[in-house]
């Protein structure tokens, strides 16, 4: 007789086997999708094999496109990105709190913000084309315009929801205006500012793709338009994998700093 | 002679809503370190009325004086403890009993004196680092209440602090604001519609009526602490309290 058989009930046990079901089902659903390649791709469409995949990805490294490896052109992605990050969370943070807090912002800025946010980021390709050319530059302003609006609205939309709570407990003990944004409102929205890091990154990641796919000698989505051109289909897929291991990083890390820097927003989990 | 000990002077206070009218010509006194509540029907205007003296809200007629001078948050301190919970989510346990003293840029070692004693009074050393929603409501409460005696306030009001907590809390948490009133000798009022943790905790009980609320009676208690809520001295008082309030 096993010592450990203590008495459990019914919901108990019910628990107990549900969580063992979740940790098995993200594996089985990864199966799932490697089997489903198999079989698409032993049909003869041309459609590479994961194997072949795996192949052209180990030969990256070893004969490098554009003298850059996999790890060099997911290096490039991630510069192009970051600059434009740094962008969107010092200026679209500020400029999210500007039109969140004062009234009389949001009614000048509003109208424009709407429309500008309204323009997909490729549209602003011609025109920035014309005016920068094909640098580096250009295509950080092309993430920039994709990715800005997403955390402008997060923390707009933070900053003009502070619970009125906090702000009775601010004139209660006579705080200045300066003190009722930087010590109440701020730090309050600062959940809502990480819902706006979380979706800027991942906007970010997804524009720099479409960018570089146009016209670059570089980048992840270069690799990719490079196997289109070349009928290289396992670098396109290398290229896919890439994309979406990165972008499941990026979450990961953004949802770590967001603990790390407000750990009062893991509610719960705690107990 | 006798006014030389009055701390609050309310006088006249009447709000007006648009049409509706809220509060109608309250006046009394608070004396120094006094313990007062405040009953009344639900939905009488009590929160209004608490509101008016905070200065979240501003009188249609009357005023409101504190050591003589009208009432003014730049120079006199007024502290709140607010019916919902109120700490800050974002600040840990002792950053929220510091939150109201920074905010009134209190020197230093000052505000370390009087933090490590309300830490103290109120037995919250093993919270200290934590964060309001890692606590039980009743602790959270715990520390609006100690971040308002905190300040030092020449005027405490308390909102039905404990209106959502069970009896056992509710006696805890009334011994506990006695004891922090004696301690700070803080002047309270305490607005509540449970007629006995106003007879258990007041020094002196206003009725309000039914809107617009004016003050119906003045209840004097006197019985020695800490009271015991089945003496019938306690019952006589509380069934009068009922009594006005059901009779207005």
């Amino acid at each position: 007789m096993k010592k450990n058989n203590e008495m459990l009930s019914a919901a108990e046990i019910r628990e107990k086997r549900l969580g063992v079901l979740y940790k098995i089902l993200p594996v089985i659903s990864v199966l799932l999708l490697v089997a489903l390649w198999l079989a698409a791709s032993s049909s003869g469409t041309g459609f590479p094999s994961p194997i072949q995949v795996w192949d052209r990805t180990v030969q990256l490294f070893v004969k490098p496109v554009k003298k850059l490896s996999l790890i060099g052109h997911v290096g490039v992605s991630l510069r192009r990105i970051g600059l434009a990050l740094l962008f969107d969370w010092t200026f679209g943070i500020a400029f999210g709190v500007l039109i969140g807090w004062f009234p009389r912002a949001k009614a000048f800025f509003g109208p424009l913000f709407n429309a500008f946010r309204a323009i997909p980021p490729l549209a602003w390709i011609p025109l920035i084309t014309l005016w920068f050319g094909i640098g580096e530059f250009p295509k950080v302003l092309i993430v920039i315009f994709g990715s800005l609006a997403s955390i402008v609205v997060n923390v707009q939309a933070g900053m003009s929801n502070v619970e009125k709570m906090y702000l009775d407990v601010g004139t209660v003990f006579n705080a200045t205006p300066r003190q009722r944004l930087l010590k109440i409102a701020f730090p309050s929205a600062l959940d809502a500012i990480f819902a706006g890091v979380r979706t800027s990154t991942s906007a970010a990641w997804m524009v720099v793709l479409a960018a570089e796919m146009l016209g670059a000698n570089a980048g992840v989505g270069f690799l990719i338009s490079r196997g289109m051109d070349s009928l290289d289909m396992p670098l396109v897929l290398t290229g896919m994998v890439a994309i979406g291991v990165v972008g499941a990083i990026l979450a990961i890390v953004t949802q770590f700093a967001e603990r790390m820097i407000c750990p009062w927003t893991r509610r719960k989990k705690s107990y | 002679m006798e006014n030389n000990d009055v701390k609050v002077r309310v006088e006249h206070l009447t709000k007006y809503f648009g049409d509706l009218h809220v509060l109608d010509d309250v006046s009394f006194d608070i004396k120094k370190g006094e313990f007062l509540c405040v009953v009344g029907p639900t939905g009488c205007g009590k929160t209004t009325f608490l509101n008016l003296l905070t200065r979240i809200y501003m009188p249609t007629k009357g005023d409101l004086y504190i050591d003589g001078q009208p009432a003014d948050p730049k120079k006199h301190s007024i502290s709140v403890v607010f019916q919902e919970p109120s700490s800050m989510p974002w600040l840990t346990v002792e950053k929220n009993l510091r939150f109201g003293l920074e905010i009134k840029k209190i020197p230093k070692d000052e505000m370390d004196r009087r933090v490590e004693n309300i830490i103290k009074l109120l037995g919250l050393e093993e919270f200290r680092h934590n964060y309001p929603h890692q606590l039980s409501v009743s602790t959270a409460q715990r520390i609006i209440i100690g971040r308002a005696f905190a300040m030092q306030p020449d005027l405490l009001l308390m909102d039905e602090p404990y209106g959502q907590m069970d009896i056992k809390l509710r006696f805890y948490l009334e011994d506990e604001v006695i004891r922090l009133w004696k301690e700070t000798g803080t002047t309270v009022v305490f607005i509540t519609h449970n007629i006995e943790e106003a007879v258990y905790l007041a020094q002196r009980v206003l009725i309000l009526t039914n809107k617009p609320a004016k003050i119906k009676e003045e209840v004097m208690i006197d019985l020695p602490r800490p009271r015991d809520v089945t003496s019938p001295e306690f019952i006589a008082i509380r069934n009068h309290i009922t009594e006005q309030i059901k009779w207005w």
